[in-house]
């Protein structure tokens, strides 16, 4: 200890203090066995997969879409809240908050690096699942194709045509880049629950009430649509239920906006397009839930 | 009393009050009251009190954790309120906790990373602090498995990664072994030493008498008493002498001597000074507890 006193910059937004914070989250919530997921999805897409053969080609293809995104929803969904509440108060409880705020690091750091660490998990894992689930679908998909082309040279009309023919039309329902643009779409889905998650976490007193109100956001979300229709055209309701469904309006994030699945399992093309307008709806809300949890983070007593 | 602010100044605190809400008809709760003090640059300052009288609160206002209600804190001169005030601040909460799935290794380098710290410079200092602590033998084990008094010296450890100017360390010897807290006492001394401003607060009153040049006493929110530590403790009207191999027939004549001299002199008391418990304990055991258990 030989070392003289220094005196040290001061940097009011750090890239690296926001990194390390991100990738502490990700650590911490993979050493809590969070992507056990993964394993239950990959048992679920495999069955799905290779269950129902007496299905038309394309219900099975269909099928196993439904299933596999269904999983896939849930499991983002159920990462994006548990995660994002747990995180907050556990670093209050266990008091590491106070250590690492006390190092010069601005609350709103804290707040971006925790949610870029759930966000990383998601993506992470969704990206894995997405991975499995396209190879589950090409398997699925070579081996209808295979079968098709065995069943049209039994009857000896495999002409080039309809071979062709069959390719094009279990392709539609097979693998295309719209099942990315639909795991995408999960990712945004969640990324905007986990923004909102953290939002009632700065505040909330505890885990449970963080977790539950999340998930009651997450449903009324799905029906915001109706809610804002109810709330701008309906002229029977009354006052109060105008201003209840109001203020639900403008706090909860119309999720529906994120909802391309049902076009990703009938082989709709998902344009770059509609793409970017959810990625900048999400973006929005992402920004703004963020930074109204910083608004209640920043004079919270710790 | 209000304070100014010095270029010799690390910690300013004028009239601070903080009053807490608590539960649902937010009922007032005065934690702090009225609180001025100062601790100068290169000083070991002690903060202690009982229970409750608002230590730890205004540790935590002086970090920024918690606002103050009213009056004002600074450190070098910077209000407390600020994140660039913390730039020069290492802290060692009571009792601290820390990422369990890191280990101490990956725990100062995070905490490294977040004062901005990085490559051998942050290699180096975090091996150095390992050695200070008495960590290295435990630096690659995850600090979910670490003893009461292992966590501490993390925490110590993490409180100095980014060289301070200044150490604010709330119940630092807390749940630690007295070989654990001689340590922490020594590399207080040491951290003076080097300039180090400490503001400490400790049930030890002992170890606070050992290592703090001022002393603040609290009660109820308050500062009940505060100065500089000899002012404090010493009895202006008594003087020690203690001889070392005194012959009785020498103590006799003193004695003697003493009630010759003056009627208003009296003895006091004579006899074998004692040691402390926590010295006859240092004196008898070997463990450092730097070492495995074999």
């Amino acid at each position: 200890m030989t070392e003289s006193i220094t005196t040290q910059k001061y940097k009011a937004f750090s890239v690296i203090r926001i990194w390390t914070l991100a990738a502490n989250t990700v650590t911490q919530l993979l050493r809590m066995r969070i992507l056990a997921f993964l394993t239950v999805f990959s048992l679920i897409a495999i069955a799905a997969g290779f269950s129902f053969p007496t299905m038309s080609p394309e219900q099975q293809l269909k099928l196993l879409k439904d299933v596999s995104f269904g999983s896939l929803q849930i499991f983002s969904i159920v990462i994006a809240i548990a995660a994002t509440s747990i995180l907050i108060p556990k670093d209050l409880e266990d008091r590491t908050l106070y250590t690492i705020l006390s190092k010069p690091v601005p609350r709103y750091e804290y707040l971006i690096g925790k949610l870029l660490g759930v966000l990383l998990l998601i993506g992470g894992g969704l990206l894995i699942m997405d991975l499995i689930l396209s190879a589950v679908i090409w398997i699925k998909q070579s081996l209808i194709i295979t079968g098709q082309i065995a069943a049209l040279k039994q009857e000896q009309s495999a002409t080039p045509e309809n071979v062709a023919a069959i390719k094009m039309i279990i392709g539609k329902y097979g693998l295309t880049w719209g099942v990315h643009a639909g795991v995408f779409a999960v990712f945004l889905k969640a990324s905007v629950i986990a923004a909102l998650s953290l939002l009632i976490s700065s505040f909330a007193s505890s885990t449970l009430f963080t977790i539950v109100v999340a998930f009651a956001f997450t449903i009324i979300g799905h029906g915001q649509q109706l809610l804002r229709d109810w709330f701008l055209h309906d002229t029977l309701s009354s006052g109060f239920g105008k201003i209840i469904s109001g203020l639900v309006v403008i706090i909860c994030p119309d999720l529906k906006l994120f909802d391309v699945v049902d076009k990703v399992i009938t082989g709709e093309i998902i344009s770059a397009v509609t793409l970017a307008s959810m990625g900048g709806m999400a973006t929005l809300y992402i920004v703004g839930y963020t930074a109204t949890a910083y608004l209640f983070f920043v004079d919270k007593e710790l | 009393m209000t304070p100014d602010i010095s270029p010799t100044t690390a910690v300013s605190v004028e009239n601070l009050t903080k009053i807490f809400k608590i539960g649902m008809t937010k009922k007032a709760l005065v934690a702090v009251r009225d609180l001025s003090f100062k601790v100068n640059q290169g000083e070991v300052y002690g903060l202690i009190g009982p229970n409750g009288c608002g230590k730890s609160t205004t540790m935590k206002i002086m970090l920024g954790l918690v606002k103050a209600t009213q009056g004002r804190t600074a450190i070098f001169g910077r209000n407390s309120e600020e994140v660039a005030s913390r730039n020069n601040v290492g802290f060692l909460p009571e009792n601290p906790y820390f990422y369990k799935h890191l280990s101490a290794r990956e725990t100062l380098h995070f905490y490294g990373k977040l004062c901005n710290m990085k490559g051998s410079e942050l290699h180096d200092r975090a091996e150095a602090m390992l050695t200070l602590t008495g960590l290295t033998h435990a630096a690659d084990r995850r600090v979910g498995g670490y003893s009461k008094g292992m966590l501490q010296r993390i925490g110590l450890a993490q409180a100095l990664i980014n060289e301070p100017r200044l150490l604010i360390l709330d119940e630092p010897t807390a749940g630690v072994d007295p070989v654990g807290s001689r340590r922490i006492r020594d590399l207080i001394l040491e951290l003076k030493q080097r300039g180090a401003t400490i503001v400490v607060t400790s049930h030890l009153l002992e170890q606070i008498q050992e290592v703090c040049d001022h002393v603040g006493i609290m009660s109820n929110g308050q500062m009940v008493k505060e100065g500089k530590l000899e002012d404090l403790i010493s009895v202006g009207n008594q003087t020690e002498i203690i001889l070392e191999d005194a012959s009785p027939e020498l103590l006799e004549q003193i004695r003697g001597l003493i009630n010759k001299n003056d009627q208003q002199t009296k003895l006091v008391s004579l006899g074998k000074p004692r040691t402390t418990l926590e010295k006859l304990f240092l004196e008898s055991t070997t463990q450092t507890g730097d070492q495995e258990p074999s």
